[in-house]
């Protein structure tokens, strides 16, 4: 196929007639697409289904920090939870964490008895969650790329506390 | 006529054919019946039920769900996808097309908005919602072995195609806005390689360390992004590069899945949707194998 092939009409025919108008409506409905398409486009903000597109635009570099959770285990020992061994449900949840900073005791309370929840049924032996920052860098060694990382622990819950 | 109007008519008439230009019949159904079923397929195969578990602690509706305070029941999730299933069932099938279409499509655009009410902003379902919106008016009353290019028939398509353009446009313009031309040639890409997609995990480890070790393949990777959605816009003005351009997007999209595993693959189907003309394609290959046929039967005969 070539790209001629997919530009030409299946057959040439004669002229439109006179009735061939494009309804009102749909000029109306155009104009509200496009209207509701190039504001949020241009200007950079997002209302979903708003949005302004802003897919992967802030340049990344070596170094990168994420909100994370940390189960504690009765030893004491402290082991990330990957967002991805939870239900469905709960995998989005750094960005509720990373709005943690300017909320309330309440607030913070809140999502950590939330995810709590499931942490403790991924890792049963689970004495305490920790909510931390991950402050992670990446560094070459020897050719090999490998990520340091610092958790910066923000809260913290214990399965005593649920339906406290 | 002075230099300057001169342009002016002509951008506005470029402008005009961009958006209200004539398109055939056919394609218009085509283009309707496969928009149709791309959303049934998303409302079908959607993990969406699973989100009914979310705790209430972990929702932030958007926008346009802001009246929930809580996920809906696994029970409402199914009965969205069952309608919206069986609306865009029946559009596939031509039965009443203009509303099952816009069932569906109201259907998909709450289940969309739903998995997306967790914080971050999703993208997956957008271009495919934005760039099908024009066809909840798109003429339904169609003949489709009318063979003259209709403006009736082409504006949906038309507006589609601008539609999507835009979009790629402005996530190149962002890029560009946010971190300047070294989002392309900078170290970026060789960055986003090696960290990996804040959720879920690369569809290819291997490809993913291999880009971001060879800082040439990384450079040349954000190159062609940023151009490719910068330059998108030109598909609405030389329908001659359409198929280069889809093919393009095919191209980002799935490299994108192998990259970060990010499900894209609605984007990767609805822009040649869109943007090609199957089945004026059609058309031609079947001409041509008839010809094909035509010229290897005439010497057999001859001899």
């Amino acid at each position: 196929m070539t790209v001629d092939d997919v530009d030409a009409p299946a057959e040439p025919g004669p002229a439109p007639t006179g009735d061939d108008e494009v309804p009102r409506r749909a000029r109306v409905l155009v104009a509200v697409v496009l209207v509701l398409l190039l504001v949020p486009g241009v200007v950079g903000f997002d209302l979903w289904p708003l949005t302004g597109w802003r897919l992967f635009s802030l340049s990344r570099d070596a170094d990168q920090t994420r909100w994370v959770l940390l189960a504690v285990d009765a030893e004491g020992d402290r082991d990330v939870v990957s967002l991805e061994e939870l239900p469905l449900g709960y995998r989005h949840a750094e960005w509720p964490m990373s709005e943690l900073p300017g909320a309330g005791r309440a607030r913070r309370d809140e999502v950590c008895q939330a995810l709590l929840g499931a942490v403790v049924d991924a890792r049963p032996g689970t004495t305490e969650l920790v909510i931390a920052r991950d402050h992670a860098r990446l560094v070459e060694v020897d050719g090999e790329w490998v990520t340091k990382h610092d958790h910066e622990p923000f809260h913290s819950c214990e399965p005593a506390e649920v339906g406290r | 006529m002075s230099r300057a109007t001169r342009w002016a008519v002509r951008a506005r008439r470029a402008f005009d054919d961009a958006l209200w230009g004539p398109e055939t019949a056919a394609r218009l159904v085509f283009v309707h019946t496969a928009l149709s079923a791309l959303i049934g397929v998303r409302i079908v195969a959607g993990s969406y039920r699973q989100l009914a578990e979310t705790p209430p602690a972990l929702v932030d509706p958007v926008p346009i769900l802001g009246f929930l305070d809580r996920m809906p029941s696994a029970e409402v999730f199914v009965a969205l996808q069952v309608v919206g299933g069986l609306a865009a069932l029946a559009a596939v099938l031509r039965r009443h097309p203009r509303l099952a279409f816009a069932v569906a499509w109201v259907c998909y655009l709450v289940l969309a908005g739903l998995r997306g009410s967790r914080g971050k902003v999703l993208h997956n379902d957008l271009l495919l919602l934005w760039a099908s919106a024009p066809f909840l008016l798109a003429p339904v009353d169609v003949d489709r072995r009318d063979p003259v290019p209709r403006r009736r028939y082409g504006w949906p398509i038309r507006v589609g195609i601008v539609v999507t353009a835009l979009i790629y446009f402005f996530a190149g313009y962002h890029k560009l806005r946010r971190s300047g031309p070294s989002w392309a040639y900078g170290d970026n890409m060789r960055y986003i390689a090696l960290w990996g997609p804040a959720i879920g995990s690369s569809g290819w480890e291997g490809i993913a360390r291999w880009t971001g070790e060879h800082i040439w393949v990384a450079r040349a990777s954000g190159v062609f992004i940023l151009g490719l959605e910068l330059a998108y816009p030109v598909v609405v003005f030389v329908p001659k590069t359409r198929l280069w351009f889809a093919a393009g997007a095919v191209f980002l999209h799935v490299s994108t899945w192998f990259l970060l595993g990010l499900d894209y693959w609605a984007w990767a189907v609805t822009v040649p949707l869109l943007l090609v003309d199957w089945p004026a394609a059609l058309a031609r290959f079947r001409e041509r194998r008839a010809g094909r046929a035509g010229a290897e039967a005439r010497p057999a005969t001859a001899g």
